[in-house]
Order: C-alpha cells, then structure tokens, then sequence
C-alpha cells in the first residue's frame, strides 16, 4: 500500500508539472485520526498531501461530475471560441472507474477531459464497524501498520485487524481493479470474493413475502430523508433531482412512513444498471440504513436479465438505454393461462 | 370505506393510445361486458409510463396497476414497448422484493384488434387483485 502510494503521488506530480491535469482529486489525511478526505490540488508541490489507505473510502467520480459540470456552466457566459476545456485528474479504484464509465456512457463529459490514476484496491474500513470493535469510543489517535488498525482511545490502546473491518461491499467486489485507467500506481490486486457477491439477496429472497416487508418498512422507517444517500451517489447528478420537483410533485413531504418508502423505491430503481456497489450511500448515511441490500437486488436482476455488471465496459451500455427483440417476457400477463409464463 | 362487503378493487390501468386504447374501445363497441373497477388512463405509449407512476398510483390507494400497450414488433414508434418491457421486468422484480404481491402489478399487451382480450384481461386482474384483498403497504393514509 506504501508503494502504491508513493507511485501515485509520482504520477499526480507528473501530471501536474506536465498541465495534462487543471486539477487533480484525490485523498488526502482527515482532520480526525483514521479518516481520509477527497482533495483537489492544482500544484505538483502539493502531491506529497495526497495518500492512499485503508480509509479512502468515498467515490471520488462524484466530484469528476461536480468539477466538470461546473466548470461547464461557468463558460455558457463566455464566448463560444473563448471557451476553455477542464482536464480533471482523478485517483481511481475499481468502483471509480465504473462510476466513470458510467458517466462516459451517459455521455456527461469526454474520456479527454478526464486522466485517470488507476489504483489497485483491496478494500476499505467500515467506518461503523471500526466504531463497533471501539465499543464507540472516540479514537483519540490512530494509525494503520500494515493491515493492522492501532486506536488509542480513552479506554486504552485497541488493534483491530482491517480484515475484520472490511466494508460489506469491498468483501465480494468484483471489480476491485480498475476498468478504465491512463497510468496505474502498481501492480493488480488480487480478486476479493465475488461468488459471494448475491448470497445476502438470494437469502432475503427466500424469506416469506410479509417478512420481506416488515424488514423494509423497518429499514426506511430509520430513514430522516436528509438525502445524503442522494448527495454522495455518483450516479445522481440529475440538476433537478425527482425529490425537489414541484409540477408534478412526486414525492409527498409529509411525515408518512409511504412518503419515505416511496421516495426510496424510486431513488433505488433510478439505479437499475447504474449502481457500482461502492458503498458511497451506505457509508454516509446517519442512520445506518441497510440500502445495499436492495441495490445488490437491482444488481442482481440486470445481471440476471440483461447480462449487464453496471460500468463493468465502456462498449456494454446500461440495461435501460437500450433493448432487444427477445428479452425476457415471463413476467407479462396472459389471460388465456391466467397468469404469467413462470 | 365500511367493511370488506362494500369493498371493490380499484385498478389503475395506463394503457397505450395506439394498441391497448383502441382495444377497450373495440370491446366498447363490442360490447362485450368486462368489470367496471378499472380506470384506464391513456398515454401515448408505454415507454412514455415512468415507473414512477405505477409507485404513485400503489400509494394513492390503488389496489392493483395494470400496464398495457402494442405487442413488440407491433408499436407505434417501433421501440416503446421494448424499452418499457426492460423497466417493468426490473420494477416487477423489485415490487415483489420488496414485499408488495406480484399480481398488484401487472403488464400485458393487448393490440387494437383484441377487444374479447381487453375484457378478458380486465377480468382476469380483477379478479387476481380482488383474491389480494384492499392494498395496505405502501398506502398513503389521508
């Protein structure tokens, strides 16, 4: 990992001192002990900020999306001939990158207008379980020696192993190496546990149909729709999001639970084909909604359907952009056997 | 609403103006006698129909959605119908994950010419939803 990221800052600097970058997002240490933050540097003399660890846990494709469309918005006021482009340079992992070609896919910006630092991932720590295994003290100092967490905090000094703390979604990633990258800092890791990848959804599938419901009523009952879910998904840049659009108003903002369930059901289906699984929402959100239990689902049946692993090729479109004459049919109602195909 | 005796499904049925729409008037004409607890919205197409409202229509207190457009290879605008069917073959999944009964959704096709099909379908969803009883998750209390 110290390798990695000394080649990363290497290749942050170069492109930087090269100005094949305007600016280059990536991470940096947080203000509190075992925490990394993004951050946007313009300077080769600043790369040495940048690091890469177990707690660079945030989608950084996100502010690709931000920097850029900004930066686009401010130019409609200055003559087209006069109009300069943006380079943004962006430390990348797996998931990253499959926001990325998400993004390129639905044609949001030009692969030119983003270099990509590929960095191999083995996973990140789950800030709530390394809370957990703290009994909830506040880490008054910590450190990573190796793949060993160190926190002292009030009640003396703890060593968690970062195996035991690995986020739900990095343990069965698939995609933990870079799909798209222009320059890579290091070697590829080694595949985490993919087979893995939908035993918690078949398990939930199994259940009986009322205790499905129960544990989803459940879940988005904790939900304060503070829509951090919203602010920290990749894949949400609409300008105008569905939540706040008054004519029509599709979502009530009353304090009913269905308003919420609602507003959840249509966040969560806006990611069909679109949801990279890196935990971004999960991570964020204060009440600990367990959302990826139904993202995995949506996962599951583009897969299932489709043969669709969301941002997994440039070349493969998402899902719901296009169709063919044969897709599958099971689910439509004929009245002749009075019910469906299966 | 009193009791479950007085208690008749409500459906929502958001057809197509091409196919499906022109398929109730033929059984209009018809005549052909199909149960009335059907609201039939006319769209331009079923790709036209965001997922959205069928969510909508459950929270408002409709006991059962009905989507209905051209058989493929039969729409009006050559493809509508084939996007449509990739988002409701996702959003019916996703319902009955979620824990709402899988006949409260339904999608069929039914073509301009298929009047006896439009009133056998109805019959059939009716009678599917009524087996359901009155909608109760996701219900909206007002």
């Amino acid at each position: 990992m110290e390798n990695i990221e000394k080649k990363m800052r290497e290749e942050a600097r170069r492109l930087l001192e090269e100005k094949r970058v305007d600016v280059l997002i990536g991470y940096e240490a947080g203000t509190l002990p075992l925490t990394a933050t993004p951050c946007f540097i313009t300077a080769p003399e600043e790369a040495e900020r940048l690091v890469w660890n177990r707690f660079c846990n945030h989608n950084l494709a996100k502010y690709v999306h931000d920097v850029i469309s900004q930066h686009r918005n401010s130019q409609k006021r200055v003559k087209p001939e006069d109009r300069k482009k943006k380079v943004v340079g962006v430390v990348a992992r797996g998931c990253t990158t499959r926001s990325i070609v998400i993004h390129l896919q639905e044609r949001q910006y030009g692969r030119d207008e983003v270099v990509i630092i590929g960095v191999p991932c083995t996973g990140y720590a789950d800030r709530r379980k390394v809370s957990q295994a703290l009994g909830g003290e506040a880490v008054l100092e910590g450190a990573l020696e190796g793949d060993v967490i160190r926190a002292v905090t009030e009640g003396g000094e703890k060593k968690i192993a970062v195996a035991d703390v690995l986020a739900d979604n990095c343990r069965t990633c698939r995609f933990n190496n870079p799909i798209i990258s222009d320059v890579m800092a290091g070697e590829a890791a080694p595949p985490m546990n993919p087979e893995a990848e939908y035993d918690e959804v078949t398990a939930f599938e199994n259940l009986p149909i009322e205790e499905r419901w129960a544990y989803f009523v459940k879940e988005m009952g904790k939900c304060i729709r503070c829509y951090a879910c919203r602010q920290a998904c990749p894949s949400c840049y609409c300008p105008v999001c569905f939540v706040e659009q008054s004519r029509p108003a599709w979502v009530g903002i009353s304090d009913d639970p269905s308003d919420t369930q609602v507003f959840q059901i249509m966040r969560l289906y806006h990611m069909v084909g679109r949801c990279v699984d890196c935990g971004s929402c999960v991570s964020v959100c204060p009440m600990g909604v367990d959302l990826r239990k139904f993202l995995k689902k949506l996962d599951k049946d583009a897969f299932e359907l489709f043969q669709n692993r969301a941002g997994s090729s440039l070349e493969d479109l998402p899902p719901l952009s296009r169709h063919r004459e044969n897709d599958n049919e099971d689910f439509i109602y004929h009245p002749e056997i009075g019910g469906h195909n299966t | 609403m009193s009791e479950n005796e007085a208690w008749e499904p409500k459906i929502v049925a958001i057809v197509c103006n091409w196919c499906t729409y022109a398929g109730a008037d033929l059984a209009g004409i018809s005549r052909i006698q199909y149960p009335p607890n059907v609201r039939i919205i006319r769209t331009p197409c079923t790709g036209r129909i965001n997922p959205f409202y069928i969510v909508k229509a459950l929270q408002q207190g409709a006991d059962g959605v009905l989507v209905s457009g051209c058989h493929p290879g039969e729409c009006h605008y050559l493809t509508g119908n084939l996007s449509a069917r990739r988002k409701f073959a996702m959003l019916k999944r996703f319902l009955n994950y979620l824990g709402l009964e899988a006949d409260r959704t339904i999608f069929t096709w039914v073509s301009a010419s298929e009047g006896e099909r439009f009133a056998n379908v109805i019959r059939g969803v009716t009678e599917k939803v009524r087996k359901l009883g009155p909608a109760t998750k996701l219900v909206k209390s007002l």
